[in-house]
Parts: structure tokens; sequence; C-alpha cells
């Protein structure tokens, strides 16, 4: 499967480039990066992303209402999403995981993780 | 996928690997590898009046047809002025005096007051890049370091000659730049 | 192979999330005493979270590790389990210095030995306030009846924000509004701005039931204790309101105010707007219902970030570039009116005009082009205002005196680099203000003042120009002890102080070496004096005047230009050399024949409207040949008393011009701020026009 499209949600400019070179690695990947919820909300209609990556701790909509909107939404529920956050909360990481987030990774991590993981749900 | 790897090292790093020590190494890593066999080093050779002078390749950053040269104010003597070269506003030396070739100083305020094989070497120097008027640019020499030999005893005025070097019957004097421009 | 650009580019958003802690905790810290906003409370946890997942996304394990530490006591903060206090604001400030000093260890600076043993002390300060007050009460959100839906997204901080609503008996509303995609953000913030006077806006929430492909359906929940009536009439039009909650809140905990009883419950009358339940079932995605808006106008987007940030090198490469084509279009200009006037025939004079014409239009766009970049390189001064305020509050905690720190005109911009050059000499200002000029309370009292003194840290515009003043009500400067002091250190003879004045007696304080204590106290800062502070600001082109009067205060007033990077300059020869004489530095320019000019004690002098002024012929400043001229063009420079008439042979026009610094050997050459080009290439040297006025100030600066 080639030309698929990621899209990562992350506002640490630097953690948000780490993120996008982590996929760009997969070959035939196509990156798109978006600094909040919101700008979210505004791509998701226009493109069929085959994995969503997002941050916990956001200025707007937080990325538990993300995975929610995400998750419960029929045109969106079946792409894979991995929540990549510092949040090492118990309860965060629960409902995150109770949401339908498909993997949950706390930073820091090795990018190889994060790789291979993108591989394994992008099926390359 | 070299595109990838690239973009791979731009922004990553292993967590135990140290980077400042890695910055700090990086400059000198050339500067360690040590040659098996000596190889001869590069030099520019140029005229000044009757002499014929030499420094490392390396240290030279172009050769520049004369520019204008802007004379400054309250500046030593041996400083013909401040040139343009593309932008950068750097200083000409005259290196005669010191060198006691000329008595002196000379005006050059353009190219239509010197001859017409003058040149400026624009040398690389850590207290600033500065170019020296030469008579004429002679070309590279290959000299063999182990070879040179030291500035002879002349008088204190010879402090600006860091070594002599000699080929196929030619002398060439091996300049202390940072002694010249001083 | 570590990169040393992601290094770079941590540091940088590092740098830029301490920046912004800082000055969320400043507006903390004036919040003491009064419940802290939620909101702010939420960015202040938010930045150091930032910073945690940033650094240890980096390998920067010791700044995640006090990073988190922080984040702790910030998240306690918000969580209502530690108050907010003086303590723990100098706490989490004294947090922030020590991560910029890692900070700037990881960024390459040698280390600081200090920053060790202050990180492990701030890290145990905050990890003893996290632990504290560990106070959880019974769930009240339990007992009110959440869908457990809408709770399941809700974190931690949402969580507790909903318990203090319910906690103040105040009622839970869902606010539901329908926005099209294209600007449903800014429609969201019109939204929270009509609600935030009425209640708290705790949580955003997506609608997870999908809506067309055009507009998206957004819950808001919001605490409020108005009557829904009265939310209902706010929002009217935009979205509709019902309760959230099952049942309704049992207000047993607090006593409850009569007006706080919530409103009946009741499904919301809204035709206008979707409701859950009525949303028409849509097309599936990718099918014919991707025609319409949306569709033409996708994007080939890879970020959506609206801002990008820029090395001001970089920037200075652009200015230079400009300058460079204002030389070139210079060039034009001058080939065009060479060919108009040698033109005989028609059609090159006429092709001479268009260029002409063309190269106006250039030299407008260039104009433009010129701003655009200086526009850019505009920051505001709150920079380093904030950093002031921080240690402002530190020295004067440690000074024992009492202090109130007023700081207005933050939002002036100037050019980055004077915001950077200027932090150094402001810092030293406003110690000197604590140290010397503010007394201790009691001998305040004594003098019948308020015991509380004022240090002001204030910026203006003013045209072209920005005026930063540094006062205080202190003791004001003794003139006797300054006269005193620099005969003692040898600054200047008995005799000339006879004839200084007042305002030339305060200016004597800037001069090398000069201070009034002989106690060098530790706040007074490493024996740096005035001078230097003088010199800072002349490098950027500035001026400093002092204003003092006993027992009332002193002042310092900075004169700065807008930006450094291109400048208008008056070119005038002098012989056969040309330079370039910054135009903000010139207050006017006459001319004088030869035979006007008067002399006192033998020194040249010239009247220009009823004040004489010294005639100062820039050739023999300089020590060039001077030629004989039917009549001299005076430039007169300086400020006030200190203005001299600079005499040169021809005036050759006005340029912008981009001031270079002369390269690593020159640098530093009295009264040469640098060179710039002109059309041919050649090498102008621009005056210092500063350091000019302040030589022939000296005496021993004598002409000739």
């Amino acid at each position: 499967m080639s030309g698929c499209k990621v899209l990562i949600v992350e506002d640490s400019r630097a953690t948000r480039e780490l993120l996008a070179a982590a996929i760009e690695v997969l070959e035939g990947v196509e990156v798109f990066t978006v600094v909040s919820g919101f700008e979210a909300l505004k791509v998701l209609p226009r493109h069929r992303f085959s994995l969503i990556i997002t941050d916990i701790n956001m200025p707007d909509i937080n990325g538990l209402e993300l995975i929610n909107f995400v998750k419960k939404n029929p045109h969106y529920r079946q792409t894979p999403l991995f929540v990549v956050t510092t949040e090492g909360r118990e309860q965060d990481r629960d409902r995150g995981l109770q949401l339908g987030a498909d993997e949950y990774l706390v930073k820091p991590f090795q990018s190889e993780i994060l790789t291979a993981l993108a591989r394994r749900y992008l099926k390359l | 996928m070299a595109r990838f790897d690239d973009l791979l090292n731009r922004f990553f790093y292993r967590a135990d690997e140290n980077v400042g020590a890695w910055l700090e190494l990086a400059p000198e890593i050339a500067d360690s590898i040590e040659e098996l066999e000596e190889l001869p080093e590069e030099f520019l050779a140029f005229e000044l009046s009757t002499e014929t002078y030499a420094v490392p390749i390396g240290a030279v950053r172009e050769i520049l047809k004369v520019p204008l040269i802007t004379s400054v104010p309250r500046v030593a003597e041996n400083v013909l002025g401040v040139m343009n070269v593309r932008g950068e506003m750097l200083p000409v030396y005259d290196l005669k005096q010191r060198l006691n070739l000329d008595s002196t100083p000379q005006r050059v305020a353009g190219p239509n007051d010197v001859p017409r094989e003058t040149r400026v070497v624009l040398l690389k120097d850590p207290e600033g890049d500065a170019g020296i008027l030469v008579d004429r640019v002679k070309g590279v020499v290959r000299l063999m370091l182990s070879k040179l030999e030291p500035a002879p005893t002349l008088g204190a005025e010879r402090r600006a000659v860091a070594g002599l070097g000699r080929k196929d019957g030619q002398l060439y004097i091996l300049l202390d730049v940072e002694q010249a421009l001083g | 192979m570590p990169p040393p650009r992601a290094l770079s580019e941590f540091v940088a958003e590092a740098n830029e999330v301490l920046e912004t802690l800082a000055h969320d905790l400043a507006v903390l810290d004036a919040q003491r005493g009064r419940e802290p906003e939620p909101d702010l409370l939420n960015a202040v946890f938010r930045a150091a979270h930032s910073l945690k997942g940033l650094s240890a996304m980096f390998g920067q394990e010791k700044i995640a590790g006090l990073a988190h530490h922080l984040e702790d006591v910030l998240d306690a903060l918000r969580l209502g389990k530690v108050q907010n206090s003086d303590a723990l604001v100098d706490t989490l400030l004294e947090g922030v210095d020590v991560l910029t000093l890692m900070l700037r260890e990881a960024a390459g600076e040698p280390a600081n030995p200090d920053t060790h043993p202050r990180a492990a002390a701030v890290a145990d300060h905050f990890a003893r306030l996290a632990g504290g007050g560990q106070a959880t009460s019974a769930d009240v959100l339990d007992e009110v009846g959440i869908d457990p839906a809408i709770r399941a997204v809700f974190t931690e901080y949402e969580e507790h924000r909903l318990r203090e609503n319910v906690k103040k008996g105040v009622t839970l509303w869902k606010v539901r509004a329908v926005f099209s995609l294209e600007d449903f953000d800014t429609r969201l913030a019109a939204l929270n701005t009509t609600l935030k006077p009425l209640g708290e806006v705790i949580s955003t929430l997506p609608s997870s039931q999908p809506g067309d492909d055009a507009s998206i359906a957004f819950d808001l929940i919001f605490g409020s204790g108005r009557a829904k009536a009265e939310i209902e009439k706010a929002v009217e039009g935009v979205a509709s309101v019902s309760p959230l909650t099952q049942k309704t809140i049992s207000p047993a905990r607090d006593a409850v105010p009569a007006e706080f009883t919530p409103a009946p419950r009741k499904p919301p009358p809204s035709a206008l707007f979707l409701q859950e339940a009525s949303a028409p079932d849509l097309p599936a995605f990718g099918g014919s219902s991707q025609s319409g808006v949306m569709q033409g106008a996708e994007p080939s987007l890879r970020s959506l970030a609206q801002t990008v940030r820029v090395d001001i090198s970089r920037l200075d490469g652009l200015m230079n570039t400009i300058g460079e084509l204002l030389t070139v279009r210079a060039n034009i200009q001058r080939l065009a009116e060479v060919a108009r006037q040698s033109g005989s025939t028609p059609l090159p004079k006429l092709w001479a005009q268009e260029l002409q014409k063309e190269s106006r239009a250039l030299e407008r766009k260039l104009d433009d082009l010129q701003n655009g970049v200086l526009d850019v390189r505009m920051v505001p001064l709150v920079q380093v205002f904030d950093k002031l305020a921080r240690l402002m509050r530190r020295l004067v905690r440690q000074s024992g005196k009492d202090v109130h720190f007023e700081v207005a005109g933050g939002d002036v911009e100037l050019d980055k680099l004077i915001v950077e050059e200027l932090s150094d000499p402001l810092m030293h200002l406003l110690r000197n203000a604590l140290d010397h000029g503010v007394e201790a309370p009691d001998e305040r009292i004594a003098q019948g003042k308020d015991a509380r003194g004022v240090i002001r840290l204030k910026a203006q515009q003013l045209g072209n120009q920005v005026q930063i003043e540094v006062g205080d009500d202190g003791a004001g400067m003794d003139e006797t002890r300054i006269r005193q002091v620099a005969i003692e250190r040898g600054v200047v003879t008995r005799e000339a102080t006879e004839e200084l004045e007042r305002r030339d007696l305060l200016n004597l304080v800037f001069l090398p070496g000069f201070s009034t204590r002989q106690d060098v106290s530790e706040l007074s800062g490493r024996g740096v004096g005035l001078d230097v502070v003088k010199t800072n600001l002349s490098r950027l082109s500035g001026l400093i005047d002092i204003d003092s009067r006993r027992g009332e205060g002193t002042r310092f007033l900075l004169t700065l230009p807008l930006t450094l990077a291109i400048i208008r300059a008056l070119i005038v020869g002098v012989g056969d050399r040309t330079f370039a004489v910054p135009l903000n530095s010139v207050t006017e320019i006459v001319s004088v024949k030869p035979a006007e000019l008067r002399t006192i004690e033998r020194h040249e002098v010239i009247d220009v409207r009823g004040q004489t002024l010294p005639f100062v012929r820039l050739a023999r400043v300089f020590g060039l040949r001077e030629t004989p001229v039917e009549r001299h063009f005076v430039v007169i420079i300086g400020l006030a008393q200190d203005r001299f008439g600079l005499a040169v042979d021809a005036l050759l026009g006005q340029e912008d011009i981009v001031t270079k610094p002369l390269g690593g050997r020159l640098r530093g050459v009295r009264g040469i701020a640098g060179a710039t080009e002109l059309g041919d290439r050649r090498a102008v040297l621009v005056l210092d026009v500063g350091a000019l006025v302040e030589e022939l100030k000296r005496p021993t600066a004598a002409v000739g």
C-alpha cells in the first residue's frame, strides 16, 4: 500500500518535526502535520488518512476529545490512532485506550518504535 | 531512501550519545588524522618587490583584482583601507614597509593606481579576514614541510618570516601572516 | 550521528516555552491573594508540561526531570491542592531561572557550578510543595450524574474544574453550536467570549456525530449560575443550551444563594440548530458528498502552522540584499538620467523616460520590501521587560527595601537586535535605582515620603524613535558629591567643575571609572559603571540623559532608533573623500563662508541663529589634507548644549544605507561606525556621530 497519508497532531514544533521524521522514513507515506485539535478537525474531512498520531495536552480541544471524535465518527472510526504524550497518568492513559486509541506511547520513546508501529498499522 | 536517512540524521540521535562532546570534536576530526607518509603541502607564491613570498594555500580565501579601496583615518600606516567584497567590508594591507621592501607608504585607491599584475590576496584569519596587496601572483608551489628552513636571524624586523622553502632554485619566504598584519 | 540542527530546534522552542512560562508566572504573581484565573493556571501548567515532553523527546533528561517536578507543583496548584503564595511564586521563578541555565548548558554554553546545587534545591522544594495537601473529597461528579460517554473525554484537570463548579452550586450546561468547518475556530472563540462573563467554559467537545462535510457541531461544557433563559438569550441564534447533568445539583456542601437555583430541565426549543437525534444521515465519506466547497478548496498542505521562526542572521542577509538592490536602483536611476539628457534623438529619449518611470516603480516596491523586512524584525519590549521584572522582584526582596516596580509600554516594538542589547543597560540602571536611588523605608518616612518607593520602567514610541524611562522617586543625585568625586578621581579639574552647569555635572557620572559610592554593594553589580551603559547605548545609536532632583528622584531617559538595519544618511565630501553621516543624528545643516568664522581662545566657532557653536573641521578631526573652499557646509550634530558644527566641503545627497562593520582588525576605529556601499560599489565610511560628539566634548581631544 503506497501513497498513504498520516496526520500528526502536536503543538510542539520540535516534537512535531521529530515525529514527522520518524514517519517519513517509511517509503510512500505522505505526512501532514497540524498544531492543534481544531486544525485536525479542519483537515480530517479533506483527506483520507491511514493513520492519526496525536498528543493529549493541546491548547484548544484535548487529545482525548479528538480520539472520541475520531472513534465515534463512522467516517473515521476505522482509522488507526496513536496517542503520543508525556501524560503518564494512569487515568488519562486508560481513558485514551477506552476511547479507542490503538496505541499509547509515552514520551520519551525511541523513534524506531514509532516507525515500527506505524509500519505495522499501515501494513507496509 | 537517502533523503529519509538524511532527515533522520537531522532530527534524531540516540539518547546515549553526548551531543556536547560531539559538537566540540567535530571540527578537529580532520586535523587529527595523521599522515603516514609525508605529502608536499601547497603554498600560494607571490611577489613583493623583488622577493618571492608564500602562504599555505589553506589560508587563502580568494585572489582579487585590485578593487576600489577606501582609506580609513586613524588606523596604522600599513592599512591601505577597506574594500567591499560582495558586501563585506574588509581591510587591505600593504606589507612592503613591514617587510623593509619600501620606505614610504603607498597610497592605493583603486586599480588605476597600480600596475596591471597587482592583486589582492584575501587571507583567512581568525582575527578577521584581510587582504594583502601583492605585485604579482606566481601560482601554487608544493613544498615538503620537513624540508623547510627556519628563518635566519637578520635583525628584529624579520619577525614576519615564518621560514624558508626552496624548490627548483627559487627561494620562497614563508609569511607569518599574524606578524605581518600586526 | 547527533544532529546539531535538532538540538538547536529544541533549544529554540524550549526557550520560547520558558519565556512564556516566566511571563505567565509574573501575571500569576500579580494575582496573589485572589483566586487565580483557571485559564492562566492551565496555561502555566501546560507550559511546564510541554517543556517536560519536549526535553524528554530530545534526550535532555535533567531538564525533563526538573520540568516534571515543576509540572507536579503546577498541577497541584491548578487542582487546588496547593495555594498561590509569595513563597510558591518565588520557588517557581527560581525553577524557571534554573531551567534557563540548564538549557544554556544544553546549548553548549560553559557549565555554571551553581546550576546543579540550585537545581537540586529547587527539585527538593518542588517535591515538598507538590506532596503536601492531598485533599481529595468524595466525588461530587458521581452524584450529579453526567453522561459517562461525555465524562470519558475529560482530562483530570477538566474534571477538577467540573467539580469546583459543582461545589460552588453552579449548574453545568451543554451549549451546542454548529459551525462551518471553514471558520469554526473564530466562531468558537466568539462564542467563548460571549459566555465568559456568565460563567466558565470548562471544555469544548467536538460532537462525535458526523455532520455534513462542511460543518461540525460542538458541545461547550459550561458552568454558570445564571438562569437558562439568560444564557439562551446571550447565545441566541448561535447555540442552544441544555443541562449537562441528569439530576439537579445538591448544593449541600456550600450555602448557595437563591439566585443559583438551577433552572428546570426541558429540551431546548431549538429548531435552528441540529440536535444530535435529528442530525440527518449522511452519505459515507469519500462518496459523492465530497462535492461542494471543501472539494475545490483542498490545499496541498504540509503544515498548517501560521508562523515561522527565522534566525535573525537570515533577516540580516535579506536586509543586506535589499541594501544592494537600493544601490542597483540608484545606478539605474543615474543611467536613465544620463540617457535622458544625452539622448539627441527622440527614441532613446523616450526610452530613457520609460526607464526612469520603471525605476521609480522599483523604488516604491523596494520601499515596501524594506518595510516588510523591518517589520518582521520588530519584537515587543515585553520580552526584555519581563526578564527585568523577575530580576527586580528578587533584588527588591534581597534589598530589604519596599519598592513598587511599575512597568509600562511593553508592547512598544523595536528591532530584535536592539531589544537583545538593551537588557544589560536597563538592568544596570534598575539596579542603580534600587541600590542608590530608593531609600530605606524608615528614611523615607522620616522625609515624609510614602514608605514604599517606586521604580518605573516605561517605554513609548515617538515617531521614529523609542524613548525608555528608568525612574525612581528616591533620594536623587547629589551634585556636590558628584563634583567632589569627579575631582578626586581626576575625571575633571576643579576649575572645570566650576564652569559646569547642573546638567553637565550630572552627566559626569557617565565618564569612565565614576561611581558615587565607595562601598560597592552586591546589588550595584560587578563594578560596572554608567560609562558602560552609555557605551552600550551608543553602540545602538542611542542617547541617554539624566534628570535628577534632590529628594525627589532620578530619571534616566534613553532614546533609541526603532531599527538599526537601514538608515537614512547624508553623504558628504571632504577633499576627495566621501563619508556618510546618519541623518538621525543630524539636527540641521547650514553653510558658512570662511570669513564668517570667529574664534574663542583660538577655537573656531560659528553663529547658528544666535547660538554660538564650536566649528569642527572633519578633515582635521581625521587628519586629512584640507582643501580651501569658498564656503563650508556645516552639519550640526549632538544634543542640547553639546552641539557641534561639523564642517565638510560638499553635500552629495541623501541615501538609504545599510551600515556594515569594518572587518575584524579594523573594528573599533574611533569615530567610524562602519562602511556602506554606494553606487560605484566603493566602500564609504559611516561616521559614528555619538562617539565623535563624546570625543569633541573632552578637552583633551583638541582638534588639529
